[in-house]
């Protein structure tokens, strides 16, 4: 299913001056990744790595020297302090980077000019410039940039996307679409530095801005309208979009972090039918023990829990590196990931001046 | 006291008949509809009088009338009745422009006589929990609503611009609007609106989504679409999420009802068993009558919601936002 969806993609987009260099010389069976950064998403990457059959993580880089010690002896692979020291291993052919957003330029390009393949987590940058000079430096080096737009790999959100270009619900109409639950605590409170991670905005809602361009086209026109309460040991967000996208569909995006538990929902309707679904209704197992330890103060980030034999992170990766074995094009490009950033910032702006925020016709790349 | 029902035009009209009929010390004794055969339906369905000429209408004894003729029909309906000494509860909304919704306050104001607007989502026992919370401070400030009220195209006059005022924005973004200031005790200061005609062939809206920001900075959304499908289980609904900075509320307010699976008529449905709000309504304006007090639902409540909608669509136009001032 991914390749037809890369080879659709790729008639349709051919007028792009895309090349694609595969330095991986002769074929290759395995690929060596290294994952840098070892937080929640690092922790998650290995994970999945793990239980992916070809591809090998080699190594792992973190500030935290314990921590990435601890996570090398449990994968088998080699723990490095340094990422130039990571860089210089030739076998080394795909860098997997989940550090917090403002650093995501500085090392997808120190890993593009040691010529690595790069998996970058979303957001993928900062801002559109940020995000451009990171697929510039990419292209310049001839390594491969992809972005991880996990929803995308979500099968609940892959499935209504595809009753919508079916033709299930008839001409969309109104797209209402929600996530988020308790305030992220992470390294150095990272989240809270609008600065770092660009908010709410910019860090959770990009997921929804970039399921709704994939499925509905190039976003026209965006309200934003936001609330932050960040003073205190009980700090939230809050944040409602309003979205026209060039075909006249309009969305409405809830993003919060004021919620007590994470949980995600949409309801798309068209002229033809309606698709919901919540979250909280369709896990088939709810647990509760009888007495639990409370949990330490810094939570981590709020991860959503799959009942799947593969789940979204693995399927993620799985694709990404499969596409790098092949020269296929992924089902989401560091394009993509660059405009749902520019969507992101459209209704930062928007927040911040309380106006709309008209979004420029999109360059053909 | 004896209650007159302007027009049936609205299918409340039939909920607050009945309820009429069932009130204790009131009485339905006179119907006028410039449909007459609407009209005298309604007459033989409630055994209440039917007049075609609308002054003879009014100047029977009745105390007060309902008024559920067509949005564009209102203003003239409540003001000949104003004029007559009689008191009035009218439909949502309340007109279909502002300054006839003005004209429609003063004239009872000067006859006086009760202006009560029907509101009856206020009258749902789990908005007025709802309300109690939220003045008791339980939730903190209020930082932002996100609330629907969704239904299914209505047909009919409500489509047709001339007698609606407009679509699905004039229909659905005042319930939870009025419920918004209600409960808040605020007014709105900015509007914008994206509106669509996108699930029917219809002259007016059936979608569109309202942001707000109210004078307290309170952020508020509401959505109110005529995009439940022909097959949904309900006609619609009413729901807010609620963000105060000492907890989050759900609300969903037509929530109480079994779910049928109806092989007979092969479809899904909700069937309600919540507490009848038509009934509260029509009781709380029967008390108003009897105790001459001032109405729980005011001509203000009516405008101040209609003015909301007005900038949406001004807003929906022009592509901006639209400041609010009020007189």
């Amino acid at each position: 299913m991914p390749k037809k969806e890369c080879e659709k993609e790729m008639s349709a987009k051919s007028r792009r001056s895309r090349t694609i260099h595969l330095k991986l010389g002769r074929m290759k069976t395995m690929l060596n990744v290294a994952v840098i950064g070892l937080g929640t998403m690092g922790n998650v990457h290995v994970e999945a790595w793990s239980r992916i059959s070809d591809v090998n993580v080699a190594a792992v880089s973190a500030l935290d020297r314990e921590k990435t010690e601890a996570v090398a002896s449990q994968y088998g692979a080699k723990p490095y302090s340094q990422l130039e020291a990571l860089l210089e291993q030739p076998d080394i052919d795909l860098v997997d980077i989940c550090l917090p957003t403002y650093l995501h330029k500085q090392f997808v390009t120190k890993a593009a000019e040691a010529g690595k393949h790069i998996i970058c987590e979303k957001p993928l940058g900062l801002d559109v410039k940020e995000a451009q000079e990171m697929i510039d430096v990419c292209e310049q080096n001839g390594v491969e940039l992809y972005a991880a737009q996990v929803v995308r790999f979500f099968p609940e959100y892959v499935n209504a996307r595809e009753q919508v270009k079916k033709g299930k619900i008839g001409k969309p109409g109104i797209v209402r679409l929600s996530r988020g639950g308790p305030f992220p605590r992470a390294w150095e409170n990272w989240y809270a530095d609008e600065k770092k991670s660009g908010g709410l905005i910019l860090d959770m809602m990009i997921h929804d801005f970039d399921w709704l361009r994939w499925t509905f086209g190039e976003v026209e026109r965006v309200m934003a309208r936001r609330v932050v309460r960040s003073e205190g040991t009980n700090p939230l967000e809050y944040v409602l979009v309003t979205l026209r996208t060039e075909d006249g569909t309009i969305a409405h995006v809830e993003g919060t972090w004021a919620h007590p538990s994470f949980r995600t929902s949409f309801e798309i309707a068209g002229d033809k039918g309606m698709i919901v679904h919540d979250s909280r209704d369709s896990a088939p197992l709810s647990l509760h023990l009888r007495a639990h330890e409370d949990k330490g103060a810094d939570q981590g980030v709020a991860v959503p829990e799959s009942p799947l034999h593969k789940d979204p992170y693995q399927r993620q990766l799985e694709h990404f590196s499969r596409c790098l074995m092949t020269g296929a094009r992924p089902i989401v490009t560091a394009y993509d990931a660059l405009k749902a950033v520019e969507i992101s910032q459209a209704a930062l702006k928007s927040a911040s001046f309380g106006k709309p925020v008209e979004i420029g016709k999109h360059e053909v790349n | 006291m004896n209650i007159g029902i302007i027009s049936f035009a609205h299918m409340h009209a039939n909920s607050y008949a009945k309820h009429l009929h069932r009130h204790p010390e009131a009485e339905l004794t006179a119907i006028w509809d410039d449909d007459p055969s609407r009209g005298q339906r309604a007459s033989d369905a409630f055994g209440a009088r039917y007049y075609d000429d609308l002054d003879q209408f009014l100047h029977s004894d009745v105390d007060a009338v309902l008024v559920c003729s067509e949005n564009a029909k209102h203003r003239d309906h409540v003001v000949k009745a104003s004029q007559a000494g009689k008191h009035v509860l009218c439909e949502k909304p309340i007109a279909t422009e502002i300054r006839d919704a003005e004209e429609m306050i003063d004239s009872c104001r000067e006859h006086g006589v009760i202006l009560q607007i029907a509101y009856p989502v206020r009258f749902a026992p789990s908005v007025e929990r709802v309300r109690d919370m939220v003045q008791n401070g339980e939730l903190g400030d209020i930082l932002a609503i996100n609330g629907t009220n969704h239904g299914q195209m209505p047909g009919g006059w409500f489509v047709q611009k001339e007698m609606s005022g407009g679509g699905a924005a004039t229909d659905h973004i005042v319930h939870v609007m009025d419920l918004v200031r209600w409960m808040l005790n605020d007014e709105v200061k900015s509007v914008y609106a994206e509106m669509g005609t996108r699930f029917y062939d219809i002259d007016v809206e059936d979608c569109g989504i309202v942001s707000l920001e109210m004078e307290s900075g309170t952020i508020v959304t509401i959505d109110p679409s005529w995009s439940r499908p022909k097959t949904f289980p309900m006609w619609g609904g009413v729901k807010m999420e609620m963000v105060g900075t000492k907890g989050t509320l759900s609300v969903d307010v037509f929530k109480q009802s079994v779910l049928y699976f109806n092989d007979r008529d092969g479809k899904v449905q909700q069937l309600p068993w919540a507490e009848d709000m038509d009934k509260r309504l029509i009781d709380d304006f029967l008390d108003c009558i009897k105790h001459n007090r001032a109405p729980f639902i005011t001509g203000e409540d009516g405008l101040r919601t209609l003015e909301v909608v007005k900038a949406a669509y001004e807003s929906h136009e022009s592509k901006k936002v639209v400041q609010l001032t009020r007189r």
